[in-house]
């Protein structure tokens, strides 16, 4: 399995070497052909769910910037989800601005927001952190849920789906088509930034604030920056569900619950994994549409994933998988170096 | 010409007084020893003057003429002063070579918003950045380890790699916090000679907090000695050695009597 996995970096890595983008290109197309086998070979619901995995995608990538690279232990993250959503939901209601105007405008609103939500994050850290942050994000929830203009509990309906000309995204396979790309774009950019010396410095603030502080890094400054970028993915990821089929909004969206299940994608996943992120959110969604008959249990099914993920593989499968190809890749190396023996 | 002039520093933590108008002058290019028992201040010298702690009102430290004490951490690592800890605090589940490349940070020519806006430009930079990184793993044995986490190095690979990373910051003034501290005697004098060829390398002024008051008096051509947060003493190691003062806070008053330091001598 490690060996597989290995043979397909190393093929990535080489087309890599090609063009920084090729990989990418080649993953994209690689998935375009997704939901008409999904919508031929199971049913057109799968494609639906495709879609929803795509957007949890977004949301865990995003969360594993602030919580996994940078460390900051937020729980706010849903909150942010819904200020994207209700904000372009409202842009396209009230004004009749086009999703191409109003996702942009919320994402940024809710970039914003995320300097909000990590404020507290310059002074508060861990447990109180985690606190400061749930508190401003069941607020957002609350907030929609006994304001009328924001839906209340009625929720906001007959949000316009997105158009170029005459085409309309008004069913699920050419939606996915949407946020799989948007999902794709969000993972590539992910690891632009995670590769580069603002990734570096986000992961030296998880490791050692202090060590970090004295090596140059402006701390207060990155770890803002983490919450901005996690809350413009929130953001993306919100508008985008607000403009899909049926165009629905109710704030049972953004419950405390949905948070853990965020949270639970990533640590499955694998904190600080950016593949790790991705798979796990495959797998939650997975799960959570597996165990929907069992409605009641699934908190308790989601929790007790949780505690075994954490007491077991604190790096989650991606951790697991990422220290296995290290290892492997090590003692090739030694093998190489010390010749046959 | 002094590269770092303390006047009055002093911090208090509470009612705590742990450094009290302390006066230190550090030579450009010098090597100069920081030395007294637990507890004397030496470490939150090292704090204050490197911004981790906010020294009190009225202290001044100036780094090549420019009064750095209310800068923050970030800013004062950018002037060109780096440290290691006694704790080390390296980043451990990063790899050997991003733990240098994080020292790196100041000199990162592009901009944070650079790895979106200019993807290719980032990586060409990481690339030479990279290379750079790794002949001073090279130059410290590191280089082997390059692309493991830093917690599966042993523990003096780990104080090699803390230095490794307070060098990769290009500083002019490098402090060190018990360099030497769990090493035996043969590992200490391999890491007495790296800091030394390190220093004459990169052109280096070094302070050393040292308990192996062996690793001071053989590399140091300055001694400062710390007690109860106060300066007293102050001069060459033998100067030093010498001194009344020294002996009382190192070994009690009774032992500092001269008859009973012949008997411990013989």
């Amino acid at each position: 399995m490690i060996g597989f996995l290995s043979a397909v970096e190393g093929f990535f890595t080489g087309l890599s070497r090609v063009h920084r983008l090729l990989p990418w290109i080649l993953a994209y197309l690689l998935l375009l052909p997704l939901p008409y086998l999904l919508k031929h070979g199971i049913n057109e619901y799968y494609v639906d769910l495709a879609n929803r995995a795509c957007l949890f995608i977004l949301l865990s990538v995003g969360l594993n910037i602030v919580k996994g690279f940078c460390g900051q232990v937020t729980v706010g993250h849903i909150g942010l989800y819904a200020i994207g959503a209700v904000s372009s939901a409202l842009l396209a209601l009230n004004y009749n601005l086009p999703f191409w105007v109003s996702a942009p405008i919320a994402v940024i609103i809710t970039g914003l927001a995320g300097i909000l939500v990590g404020l507290p994050s310059v002074r508060l850290e861990g447990a109180y952190l985690a606190l400061a942050t749930l508190g401003l994000g069941e607020s957002v929830r609350i907030m929609i849920a006994v304001t009328p203009a924001l839906g209340s509990s009625t929720g906001l309906m007959m949000i316009p789906e997105p158009s170029i000309g005459e085409f309309i995204f008004d069913n699920f396979e050419s939606y996915y088509y949407l946020v799989m790309t948007c999902a794709l774009i969000g993972i590539y950019l992910s690891f632009a930034i995670l590769k580069s010396s603002t990734g570096r410095a986000f992961q030296a603030i998880r490791e050692d604030a202090i060590a970090a502080s004295v090596a140059g890094i402006n701390v207060p400054f990155y770890k803002l920056l983490a919450f901005v970028i996690s809350a413009l993915y929130a953001g993306l990821a919100g508008a985008l569900f607000a403009h899909m089929p049926p165009g629905y909004l109710h704030h049972n969206n953004f419950t405390i619950i949905e948070m853990v299940t965020l949270l639970l994608m990533v640590v499955l996943g694998g904190i600080g994994n950016v593949w790790g992120g991705v798979i796990g959110a495959i797998m939650v969604t997975i799960i959570y549409d597996q165990t929907k008959d069992y409605y009641f249990y699934q908190p308790l099914i989601f929790g007790i994933i949780m505690v075994v993920m954490v007491v077991f593989m604190p790096h989650g499968i991606g951790g697991v998988v990422k220290q296995a190809m290290i290892k492997r890749k090590f003692i090739e190396k030694h093998e190489e170096a010390s010749g046959p023996a | 010409m002094a590269l770092l002039e303390t006047r009055g520093l002093s911090k208090s933590f509470g009612g705590v007084q742990a450094l009290r108008d302390v006066d230190i002058k550090i030579q450009q290019e010098s090597i100069h020893g920081l030395i007294g028992p637990n507890g004397s201040g030496k470490s939150t010298f090292f704090n204050v003057i490197t911004g981790v702690y906010r020294p009190d009102s009225g202290s001044s430290v100036s780094f090549s003429n420019q009064e750095i004490s209310h800068l923050p951490p970030h800013k004062i690592a950018a002037l060109g002063i780096s440290r290691t800890f006694q704790l080390l605090r390296l980043f451990l589940e990063m790899t050997v070579l991003e733990n240098v490349m994080v020292g790196y940070h100041c000199h990162t020519p592009y901009g944070f918003l650079s790895p979106i806006l200019q993807g290719s430009k980032v990586r060409e930079t990481d690339e030479k950045i990279r290379d750079e990184m790794i002949e001073l793993l090279q130059f410290l044995g590191l280089a082997s380890y390059a692309n493991l986490p830093a917690g599966e190095l042993s523990g003096g690979q780990r104080r090699l790699l803390s230095l490794g990373r307070a060098i990769a910051m290009k500083p002019k003034l490098l402090l060190l916090d018990e360099p030497g501290a769990g090493l035996s005697p043969v590992n200490l004098d391999n890491l007495m000679h790296t800091i030394l060829s390190l220093k004459e390398k990169y052109e280096l002024t070094v302070v050393v907090v040292e308990h192996i008051l062996k690793v001071v008096m053989n590399t140091c051509e300055q001694i400062t000695v710390l007690d109860h947060g106060q300066k007293i003493a102050e001069g060459s190691p033998e100067e030093v050695q010498n001194d009344h003062a020294v002996i009382e806070a190192y070994l009690g008053r009774e032992m500092a009597d001269e008859d009973i330091r012949q008997v411990i001598r013989a």
